[in-house]
């Protein structure tokens, strides 16, 4: 057998897997969003509609816009705060020491657990009568006694950022600590000698250098935030009213609550976009050449 | 421009010790080479002057200044790294340029430094370019440039030609050694390569063990070793060290044969050193003694052959235009000027 031959034949099984699991779905998806598509109406998925679905989000639909934003303002804060907390955390560990193995052995923790474990426990730990944050904070600081958290829609959101954030930062902080890693010794050195403070190195020798992998880093949680679904479902189920609702919740409550298949897969649609842009991004990033 | 004082100097890593209590005293304007094989303490000792390392014990001093504390931005030293460690996401100017933007230097007068530390290093048409676009030359050319355009109180070089190819590296050798004359700042010059101590250096420090083996000129140190190692570690080929024992002023080696008259009281054990250069090769016969060749070499510029002596082999350097082949049987004649005695207990220099 050609190696041509052999080389695609070893890819196939891959190709195929992705197809049936990501690009038939896609494209299935992309044939609802052009009909009726309801769940509780028989021959309505083979129902064309044309762009109505699509109009219907656009110009109709004042929650596809909540969500839209609340999916926006959500990717903005996680991914900033993430990236800031992990990066300051990164440098703290990354220069040897006893502790950083066991540091960073404790700091995988969060990020082993389940996204939706992660919702589950800081609903908990936020509930207003016996949640530990109510029992701690209540005590140290009294107005916040009794709070009803995740009935509030600004701190309902904070709580849903806040539980991302302490999620997330773990893995970011792993990759920051190889990126610094492999930051060249020698060219932090050589700026010390040159005369620069702690901060004029890490701007202008260390940070420049991480700057790929700190793209990396920012792309790949923007994409984990646009379709976070799991933690919000747990924690307030989009609510309190619609002040939580990302876009796959929205997706998710449109298709499966409403049955209103065909407009939730042209509202996924919607969503692919922006993913693929990030998606380019991302590998142009991680395959550039060195 | 300063003195530099190392008054009992330490590093200690757990059990480990990289330097062992040295003092050194480096005279302003002086070129100073730490010289030892790898592990040594050298570049240690070094980094401990930078301030890129914390001493376990001991002072540093730089001018009247004892810097133990300050940061390596307060020392005022400048320094030039094995791996060059240029700022690979800044274009040469800017490379050269950094020290004088961190210190706060008017930005009038940037400009016309950094042409002139490039030129100085003929790298003015470079200027524009990323490090990456660059040969390992220009690259060490771009690091000497930023060493060189502020003017530092002392110079460090930490192996800086030891990643060139052998031909650069003697042409930088040059350029190094033209340049610090020029410049006049003190220097310490850290290298592994006895032939880049000898030719650049006022003064060499060998060292071994975290410890200062001899220090000396370069005269010094190749024709008066203070120890077997200094001995063994100076000169190429390295120096013949033949086991034996001192008779009735005559040394005896291992093998019975009574070699050459050398003026020490009688001992039990020794080792003679002779370098390669101070054994003469002659026709079989002719010599004090005749050896079967084990290897001969031609170099170009002269022969070397490595002959069996007894259960040992040296190495001796014959003519350029002498042609012998292995097996072939030649005398060797020692030149008595050149001898050295060494204590097999102490390594340490037998007084002749």
């Amino acid at each position: 057998m050609r190696d041509n031959t052999l080389k695609y034949l070893l890819v196939l099984p891959a190709v195929l897997v992705v197809f049936a699991t990501a690009i038939w779905p896609l494209i299935e998806a992309a044939r609802l969003s052009f009909t009726v598509g309801r769940l509780n109406r028989p021959g309505s998925l083979d129902q064309y509609l044309g762009w109505e679905n699509y109009t219907w989000a656009f110009f109709e639909e004042p929650a596809f816009w909540n969500s839209v934003w609340v999916t926006a303002v959500y990717t903005v804060l996680t991914v900033g705060l993430t990236t800031i907390l992990a990066l300051g955390l990164a440098l703290l560990l990354a220069p040897g020491g006893r502790l950083r193995s066991a540091a960073q052995t404790l700091l995988i923790l969060p990020f082993a657990m389940s996204p939706a474990l992660i919702g589950v426990s800081f609903r908990f730990m936020f509930n207003p009568e016996f949640g530990l944050f109510d029992a701690f904070f209540g005590v140290v600081i009294p107005p916040l006694a009794d709070v009803s958290w995740l009935a509030d829609p600004t701190l309902a959101f904070a709580v849903v950022v806040m539980a991302d954030v302490w999620g997330w930062i773990p893995f970011l902080t792993l990759v920051l600590i190889g990126g610094l890693a492999s930051v060249p010794r020698d060219t932090i050195e050589a700026a010390q000698v040159d005369g620069a403070s702690g901060w004029r190195v890490f701007r202008d020798v260390t940070l420049p250098q991480l700057g790929p992998v700190l793209a990396v880093v920012i792309i790949l949680k923007a994409i984990f935030s646009l379709k976070t679904f799991d933690q919000v479902f747990m924690l307030t189920n989009g609510g309190p009213g619609t002040a939580t609702q990302t876009l796959s919740h929205y997706i998710y409550f449109n298709g499966m609550k409403y049955g209103q298949i065909g407009y939730s897969a042209s509202v996924a649609w919607l969503m692919v976009i922006p993913m693929i842009f990030l998606t380019y991004a991302y590998a142009k990033f991680v395959f550039r050449k060195a | 421009m300063a003195e530099v004082h190392l008054k009992n100097l330490t590093k200690r890593w757990g059990d480990f010790i990289g330097v062992d209590d040295q003092s050194l005293h480096i005279a302003d304007q002086e070129f100073l080479v730490l010289l030892g094989p790898s592990g040594c303490g050298k570049t240690t000792t070094m980094r401990m002057i930078a301030g890129l390392e914390d001493p376990t014990g001991g002072e540093i001093w730089i001018g009247d200044r004892m810097v133990n504390d300050d940061l390596p931005k307060n020392r005022d030293v400048a320094m030039v790294f094995q791996n060059y460690g240029l700022y690979p996401h800044m274009t040469i100017f800017d490379n050269i340029a950094y020290p004088l933007r961190v210190r706060g230097v008017a930005k009038a007068e940037i400009g016309p430094r950094v042409e002139k530390a490039a030129a100085q290093v003929e790298l003015t048409e470079f200027l524009h370019r990323k490090p990456k676009a660059l040969s390992g030359g220009q690259r060490q050319r771009v690091a000497l440039a930023r060493a060189i355009v502020r003017t530092p109180k002392v110079f460090l070089m930490d192996e800086p030609l030891s990643n060139l190819d052998a031909k650069l590296r003697v042409t930088m050798r040059a350029e190094l050694k033209h340049l610090s004359r020029a410049l006049k700042i003190t220097t310490v010059y850290v290298t592994h390569d006895q032939i880049e101590a000898m030719t650049l250096a006022d003064r060499v420090a060998v060292m071994r063990h975290g410890v200062i083996q001899q220090l000396g000129t370069p005269d010094e140190i190749y024709n008066d070793p203070a120890n077997l190692f200094v001995a063994g570690f100076i000169g190429s080929p390295a120096m013949n060290l033949i086991n034996g024992s001192v008779q009735d002023g005559m040394f005896v080696t291992t093998g019975g044969t009574r070699l050459v008259k050398v003026k020490a009281a009688d001992r039990a054990r020794a080792i003679l050193g002779v370098r390669a250069d101070d054994l003469t090769v002659h026709e079989a016969g002719q010599g004090d003694i005749d050896v079967t060749i084990y290897a001969f070499e031609n170099t170009g510029e002269s022969t070397l052959l490595t002959v069996q002596w007894g259960k040992q082999r040296v190495i001796a350097r014959g003519d350029r235009h002498l042609r012998k082949d292995q097996d072939d049987v030649v005398g060797i004649r020692l030149n008595s000027d050149h001898l050295y005695l060494f204590d097999p207990e102490t390594e340490q220099r037998i007084d002749v």
